[in-house]
């Protein structure tokens, strides 16, 4: 039935948001730093573990601060140990340095604050809502928590497109996302900026945390949902913000929309693949993703 | 003596738009056997974008290229290469994680035969082929006195001597049209003696048709035996040396009309 | 003093190409094969044979052809080990519709496949480009870990999903034994690796690097970029799927499709990274250290007597494994084949400072 087809359809849209959230930490480091942060899925979980095991003992607020001051340190650390000694270095070789923090951040994080499964419960209802009752016979069924999330990317995104344009610090950012050295002859201040992208980008992992952290439950698998993330980033572009976003509807969408409907054909299970294949192919038409930066090569 | 034949490049009515900006306008020239022609005009004029479209980097919206009788408008840099067409670049496009000699060699690769699987065993025709080739590629070094630093990866090379392991990778594909930009620039007056000397070499000893592109004038009417002038994307002279720098299109170009 | 080259002049091009142009270094390298073949054999122990000795010669194979593609091709590659995945399997079915081939022609038809596999997921190199490329190829890893797990042809209906390789002969010789299997995988390393440095060295590696170095202006000598890549997905499939039934039939000897994960993917990365990138060397030293790490790491506690649980130790393990990774970029990022071109200079000019 038609309708069924919307809800799928809408339950997938509010499931790529929560994709876009990831991806959205991806874009923010890579728009800074030019280094594809592979570790970001790893500061997810290790942002929610801290936040679960600390409400066991403070209150929410409290814990919530915490947290955040974790992943702010986090920054710190990363900046200083891994990034101003990698300065200079080739791409691939930052992006090895990513992969090798995120099993670092894995073994400690799981380490420290203990790998069994957390429930996280912050409050956010999740019942099933019945929406347009009156418009559609039946209804479209839709978890109110994934409303919530949706909302709440979409406070956090219009809050970074904005800090991005519009403040000082911004526009610092993208200065040094485009040309280190030109930054730093302006007198832009490298590593403080790494730092604070960073912190950004940690923040932005413990929302995405939270809200996963919530849905699944706070466990390893949410480390994984990094993977589910870069077909998102493909699509959208590495460097665009509301590229993330489209891409992440893109994703969220198309990955539902292809289990129920491709899926029998094929034995079930693609969702693995399916958003990989589907960002392949929009590459396949605009190699620098959607809303990416046309890369321009001279000689 | 050399002689100059007939064209054996010959560009018709080539215009070349990017966006609003007009980089080539109609323009029409030839380029004959065995000669040097030089490429002048003021920055922005549209040189090297000419020889672009000549090597097939870029597509012009109209007008066609004539390459030893087959006219077309679209082609790949690599077809350009195989039908003997050599290029050397403004910012020196040498590959900068390989030695001299394996920069020159890359330009052999066109004459190379055996496929991979005799590469793989190397023992046999693949190492004869290579031993070949290598002695050929010795012998550019030799002419381009560059053999002190064979085995230096180029990116540690300065400037002046990378434009000459390019230049050397140029020859090495035993080009019958040789396209040079701006192949003195940054360099003092010994190293431009040298390289007008190796491109006056070339030309003579292996007839190669030479066209270049050049800021310094004494360079220019010393080696060439034709000039072009371009200027905002129009061809405003073509001729001989002498001819061009009397022409007082020229001269309001460069220097600006007199009141 | 033992490392001199004063005296060594050589006299033609074929001796300047070669590949150990040193005399000590010629020395140095038939003594470690001829100890390899001949007397590690002998007096290694089963436990060093089956456990450390045959997955370190069967991953460095695999680091070759990764090495070929990422380190001279420059195209990243993060789903290598689904070409593993399509050797393994494709060798298997061989074995089940024809099993009288003799299992050379099944290895090779393996990575023939690997190789096919290779060029369809290489495919989008030509459009593609760095991080974005590096992420269509994790298609091919999700891609194959669906597909054999997903459709049962492959595992020929096995209701477990897993699959189990015939016994080892060829031409009637058995050669299950652990020395069987070392000596056979020793084999297949030295042929690999020998043919893989001389294609470096000739017009392919020129090609490859090339390409690594300057795309755009490879084509004016007049490389075809889609010869090029493809050419290097291919061949790179080509061996890492030969790996890929090599590590099935002869170290794990059963197997299901978890043995090729993601995690086989990365282990191969670093392999390549941590050794060198652009290196044949490098895919030995990356190899071992690869292989050796997580042993390592698993003694250390017990060693010292610290009680922990085995959750704890896998913890430990992972986060020693990542700093240990990052350490190393941040020391040599060029890798340990780097560290190793350091030692022999500094050997050449022993004793004296400079």
């Amino acid at each position: 039935m038609n309708f069924f087809v919307l809800e799928v359809l809408i339950g997938g849209l509010l499931t790529g948001v929560l994709y876009a959230l990831v991806a959205l930490g991806f874009v923010l480091i890579f728009k800074a730093s030019a280094v594809f942060n592979f570790a970001q899925g790893s500061m997810c979980l290790f942002a929610a573990l801290a936040l679960v095991r600390l409400m066991e003992v403070l209150p929410v607020a409290l814990a919530l601060l915490s947290a955040a001051a974790i992943m702010i340190g986090l920054a710190f650390a990363i900046e200083r140990l891994v990034l101003r000694p990698l300065v200079n270095q080739e791409a691939i070789i930052l992006f090895m340095a990513t992969i090798g923090i995120t099993f670092f951040l894995d073994g400690f994080g799981q380490s420290v604050f203990g790998s069994e499964v957390y429930t996280l419960d912050l409050g956010i209802p999740k019942d099933p809502l019945i929406l347009f009752d009156g418009v559609i016979p039946g209804g479209i069924l839709v978890n109110e928590f994934d409303l919530w999330a949706a909302v709440a990317a979409g406070v956090l995104v219009a809050v970074l497109a904005v800090f991005f344009q519009r403040t000082r610090i911004g526009r610092a950012l993208r200065a040094v996302a485009d040309d280190h050295q030109a930054a730093l002859s302006v007198g832009i201040p490298l590593r403080h900026i790494w730092v604070i992208v960073w912190s950004v980008a940690g923040l932005v992992a413990l929302v995405a945390g939270i809200i996963w952290g919530s849905k699944l439950g706070v466990q390893f698998s949410i480390a994984l949902v990094a993977l589910k993330a870069l077909p998102v980033l493909m699509l959208g572009g590495l460097t665009s913000v509301p590229g993330a976003i489209v891409g992440g509807l893109i994703v969220g969408a198309g990955e539902k929309l292809s289990e129920v409907f491709l899926g029998p054909f094929l034995g079930g299970g693609i969702e693995n693949w399916f958003a990989y294949v589907l960002a392949l192919l929009f590459l396949l038409v605009r190699p620098q993703g959607l809303f990416g930066e046309r890369i321009i090569e001279r000689v | 003596m050399k002689q100059i034949g007939e064209p054996i490049l010959t560009a018709d009515r080539i215009t070349l738009a990017f966006g609003g900006v007009t980089a080539l306008n109609a323009i029409s020239f030839g380029i004959r056997r065995h000669e040097i022609l030089a490429m002048i005009g003021p920055n922005g004029a549209g040189k090297t974008s000419m020889l672009n479209v000549i090597n097939g980097f870029y597509h012009p919206q109209a007008g066609t290229i004539t390459w030893k009788g087959e006219t077309r408008r679209r082609m790949r840099p690599y077809h350009a290469a195989a039908q003997g067409i050599a290029r050397t670049f403004q910012n020196v496009a040498l590959f900068k994680g390989m030695t001299t000699l394996d920069n020159i060699m890359t330009g052999r690769l066109l004459h190379m035969r055996r496929n991979f699987l005799w590469q793989a065993i190397h023992f046999g025709p693949a190492e004869q082929e290579e031993l070949a080739h290598r002695a050929r590629v010795e012998r550019i070094i030799d002419f381009l006195e560059i053999q002190a630093i064979r085995k230096t990866p180029v990116g540690r090379l300065p400037y002046g001597l990378q434009k000459r392991v390019e230049l050397g990778r140029a020859l090495a594909m035993e080009p019958e049209l040789l396209l040079l930009d701006e192949p003195m620039a940054g360099m003092n007056v010994e190293e431009k003696e040298d390289m007008c000397r190796f491109i006056l070499d070339v030309s003579d000893e292996f007839g190669t048709t030479i066209a270049l592109i050049e800021h310094d004038m004494g360079v220019v009417m010393d080696i060439s035996d034709r000039v072009i002038v371009l200027d905002y994307g129009r061809k405003i002279a073509d001729g001989p040396p002498d001819e061009v720098r009397s022409s007082p299109e020229v001269i309001a170009a460069y220097l600006g009309e007199e009141r | 003093m033992i490392y001199r080259e004063a005296g060594q002049f050589r006299t033609s091009y074929a001796a300047d190409q070669a590949v150990f142009p040193v005399l000590q270094d010629r020395v140095f390298v038939c003594a470690v094969a001829l100890f390899a073949f001949f007397i590690v054999p002998f007096l290694a122990s089963e436990y060093l044979l089956r456990a450390i000795l045959v997955p370190f010669l069967i991953l460095a194979i695999a680091a070759v052809g990764l090495n070929l593609l990422v380190g001279y091709c420059g195209q990243i590659s993060l789903g290598s080990a689904a070409f593993m995945a399509v050797g393994a399997y494709a060798a298997y079915d061989v074995t089940v519709h024809l099993p009288w081939l003799n299992l050379l022609f099944v290895f090779l038809i393996g990575g023939l496949c690997a190789a096919a596999a290779g060029v369809v997921f290489g495919l989008p190199s030509l459009r593609i480009k760095g991080y974005y490329l590096a992420v269509a190829t994790l298609a091919a890893q999700f891609f194959f870990d669906w597909l054999f797990i997903r459709v049962p042809w492959f595992t020929n209906y096995a209701s477990s999903g897993s699959v189990s390789a015939p016994p080892l002969s060829i031409f009637g010789l058995r050669f299950d034994s652990p020395a069987g299997r070392y000596l056979f995988c020793l084999a297949l390393l030295t042929v690999t690796a020998v043919a893989a440095k001389n294609l470096v060295r000739a017009r392919m590696g020129r090609i490859w690097m090339a390409m690594r170095d300057m795309d755009i202006a490879a084509e004016i000598i007049g490389i075809r970029p889609l010869h090029a890549k493809l050419s290097a997905f291919a061949i790179s499939s080509f061996i890492i799927g030969i790996s890929g039934a090599l590590w099935a039939f002869v170290h794990l000897g059963s197997w299901e499709p978890l043995a090729f994960s993601i995690d086989r993917s990365f282990a191969l990365l670093f392999m390549v990274v941590i050794g060198g990138l652009g290196s044949i060397l490098g895919c030995f030293l990356g190899a071992a250290f690869i292989t050796i790490l997580p042993i390592f790491l698993n003694q250390v506690p017990t060693a010292l007597g610290i009680p922990l649980s085995t959750a704890m130790i896998s913890h430990l393990e992972f986060m020693t494994f990542g700093a240990l990774i990052v350490f190393f970029l941040i020391v040599e990022p060029s890798g340990l084949a780097r560290l190793w071109a350091i030692c022999r200079e500094k050997l050449r000019l022993w004793p004296f400072p400079h």
